[in-house]
């Protein structure tokens, strides 16, 4: 927003570049199938519980070297497993999720809302189970360790869980007419 | 539960005939309406229904009146009459 639009322009650049990115068919045998696609969600729900095995882990050990190393080695997988997840997930949704409302069309908003409203179930079961884990444990010393790898699973899971939900739900695409056309033409 | 009031509220349409009749791609319509082209793909297959704003545009796309185009009824095959 600086008085010449430079700010802008370099936004409605970024926004037009991740448009093209989500469009184009990037990897399509990762989500090409519903089954492949659960895979790809079960796998995001995976990296999003090594981050909290790592503060269950941290909760327990820490400070400790042990702790340390266990910690980040499951943050470091968590890390490798979640992105090429996320990015899948998004060019199978064509970006559900993750672009403005207003760059999508009528049924991709309806989808977002069921999206981000089963994602809100979720995240309120997950932090029922939290509190009840945290009431349960020992809270006499807890270490800070522990908190903040805590706080960083819990923006994780709120942060992924809607594109995870999306790409667990959504049905297989119809085929584009240039794909009709490869048909016709073999 | 879910499966019959989405069977109570499907809206068939004649979309993919028209389209094929005029001659124009899913890509093209999609880009006249302004939406996703595997949006018209989804309406075609009976997986989404429109709102009356699109529904009404797509009539128009095809310049016939709307109960062309959508209908509560499943419509008559071709020939079946």
């Amino acid at each position: 927003m600086t008085p010449e639009g430079g700010e802008t322009g370099m936004w409605e650049r970024w926004t037009r570049r991740r448009e093209e990115v989500l469009q184009s068919d990037l990897l399509p045998s990762w989500y090409a199938t519903r089954r492949r696609r659960r895979a790809l969600a079960g796998a995001g729900l995976a990296g999003l519980a090594m981050i909290w095995a790592g503060t269950v882990v941290s909760w327990n050990l820490a400070p400790s070297d042990t702790a340390m190393w266990v910690t980040i080695s499951l943050l470091a997988v968590s890390v490798l497993t979640t992105i090429p997840v996320v990015a899948a997930l998004n060019v199978a949704t064509r970006g559900t999720t993750s672009l403005a409302e207003s760059r999508l069309d009528e049924r991709q908003v309806a989808e977002r809302l069921r999206a981000f409203t089963v994602a809100h179930r979720v995240m309120l079961a997950v932090l029922v189970a939290v509190v009840a884990g945290v009431l349960a444990a020992d809270t006499d010393h807890v270490p800070m360790a522990a908190v903040v790898v805590g706080v960083v699973a819990l923006f994780e899971t709120h942060m992924l869980l809607p594109v995870l939900v999306a790409g667990w739900r959504l049905p297989d695409p119809p085929p584009d007419d240039e794909d009709d056309d490869d048909e016709n033409d073999r | 539960m879910a499966d019959g009031k989405a069977d109570k509220e499907h809206v068939h349409n004649r979309i993919a005939v028209l389209r094929a009749e005029r001659g124009v791609s899913r890509r093209e319509l999609a880009t006249a309406l302004g939406v996703h082209y595997q949006t018209i793909g989804y309406l075609e297959r009976g997986e989404y229904s429109p709102s009356l704003h699109l529904a009404l545009r797509i009539a128009a796309f095809f310049e016939v009146p709307v109960e062309v185009v959508f209908s509560l009824a499943p419509f008559p095959r071709l020939g079946s009459t």
